[in-house]
């Protein structure tokens, strides 16, 4: 059973069309990556997964029920599905721990206690409990995404969805937050990543999801994609990826 | 009152301690009507501005229209409507204290809800983003998100605000209410000096703005350093 899926999802901006007619299903326990070049859809796909964006047309299913349709709460169901930026957005005026605990209690309405207790487990597992009281501005880039990761995992989601998490990121702080992400890979969360760090799309994805101009090219396994795409885009693209 | 009624039949004449003693009664008065018109003025510069930017359509153009309206007429136009137009059917612009609180008020509201708007447009959306991410509600987004950020941002502006309505406090003397400037002038008729009264009671506006207004931009800016805002 799929938890996240789409159907002929289409997003338009004014005359942009950003995504178009994709659908994508990502079951439980599953890790799927999307890659493909800047401006090739890929943020608008999460965001509207992410129930962050409306998408313009086509259909959004959340554990097989149509999220759109049947007019769901959608802050009830955007609290089960994580999302990670790529750019920095731990909130500012709050510490890693209040990031993380924020959610637990005004969302899922923990108390104190519990949220404090639940935000310190999930900084645990990407090894920012020593820095639970440090407040984003004094935390390098790789520690506020791993803050940022926390504060999804602690809502304990469904599904996470990563959009180039490591983007922003200088090449030397990648490897922690990448790190942490294979853990979760590792523990049979259910993950949709966008990135183009290939070596690690290789290890942990069950599927990869090649994707241009708004459209998903090609699907297949990480194998062939690093051997032989089938497409003349894919290849292209993991050429200049690949060096 | 006693002490200006005898003031019309002899000059009165007092050591410099005890006019500035004098002068110095009025300050709880001249700051309590400062403080409550910020108040008031926060608490609507707050709701407007969040209006302004995250209301639906005919409440954004009220909000707006207030901003307007109250950033172009001078306090004593509306400090007079109130107390001699209105004073007349509402009891509460009877009281020229409270008229002037609200009429002080009402101005900086529109000052303030400036003050914010500017400071929420500089927290970066993905502030918003990623607090829906969460399931936030919008306004617990509004409440736990961008209110605390937007009040970091506003310190140093809030703090020239605050100077603003101490020295505008004074208006209120024109219709009766006993603060500072109100004070001076007793003073200086008692005393017909035309120099001490004037130069003892803007000295103690300065001590009563400067110190305040500085260390709030100072406090201010050191925040927004420190968390990056």
């Amino acid at each position: 059973m799929n938890v996240l899926e789409c159907k002929n999802l289409v997003k338009v901006y004014g005359k942009v069309v950003a995504v178009k007619n994709v659908s994508l299903g990502i079951g439980r326990g599953e890790t799927k990556v999307i890659f493909g070049p800047s401006g090739s859809g890929k943020s608008t796909l999460l965001r509207c997964l992410g129930l962050l964006e409306k998408p313009t047309s086509g259909n959004i299913y959340f554990n097989n029920v149509d999220v759109y349709a049947t007019k769901q709460d959608l802050n009830k169901l955007r609290a089960k599905i994580g999302f990670v930026f790529q750019e920095p957005s731990l909130f500012r005026h709050l510490t890693a721990l209040r990031n993380v605990m924020l959610g637990l209690k005004h969302v899922l309405g923990y108390s104190e206690e519990e949220s404090r207790s639940k935000a310190m487990e999930a900084l645990r597992l990407v090894k920012m409990e020593d820095w639970a009281n440090y407040y984003p501005a004094q935390l390098s880039g790789g520690q506020q995404q791993r803050v940022g990761i926390a504060r999804a995992i602690a809502m304990d989601p469904e599904i996470i969805l990563f959009d180039e998490p490591t983007a922003a990121l200088d090449v030397e702080l990648k490897w922690e937050v990448i790190s942490v992400m294979k853990d979760l890979a590792d523990r049979g969360i259910t993950m949709l990543i966008a990135t183009h760090e290939l070596r690690f799309a290789k290890e942990v994805a069950d599927e990869m999801i090649f994707m241009d101009q708004g459209e998903i090219i090609e699907i297949g396994d990480a194998e062939q994609f690093f051997t032989s795409p089938t497409t003349e885009r894919a290849r292209r693209f993991m050429a200049k990826l690949l060096g | 009152m006693e002490f200006s009624r005898s003031i019309s039949l002899k000059r009165l004449t007092m050591t410099p301690i005890e006019q500035l003693t004098f002068l110095l009664r009025a300050v709880p008065i001249t700051l309590s009507i400062s403080l409550l018109s910020f108040l008031l003025g926060l608490t609507l510069g707050i709701i407007f501005s969040f209006i302004r930017i995250y209301g639906i359509a005919p409440l954004r153009y009220i909000a707006d229209g207030y901003e307007k309206v109250f950033r172009s007429v001078p306090v004593l136009s509306i400090m007079f409507l109130l107390y001699f137009g209105l004073g007349g059917y509402i009891p509460i612009f009877k009281d020229s204290y409270l008229t002037s609180v609200i009429a002080l008020g009402l101005v900086s509201g529109a000052n303030q809800s400036q003050i914010f708007r500017s400071s929420i447009g500089s927290i970066g959306r993905s502030q918003m983003l990623a607090a829906t991410s969460l399931g936030l509600s919008s306004f617990k987004a509004l409440r736990h998100v961008i209110l605390p950020q937007a009040l970091f941002l506003a310190v140093p502006g809030l703090g020239s605000e605050i100077a603003l309505l101490i020295k505008d406090s004074s208006y209120s003397f024109i219709i009766g209410v006993l603060e500072l400037m109100k004070h001076t002038d007793i003073l200086r008729a008692a005393t017909r000096s035309l120099v001490f009264p004037y130069i003892a009671s803007a000295l103690i506006y300065v001590a009563l703005t400067f110190p305040l207004a500085t260390y709030l931009d100072k406090w201010g800016s050191k925040k927004k350093r420190e968390l990056g805002l």
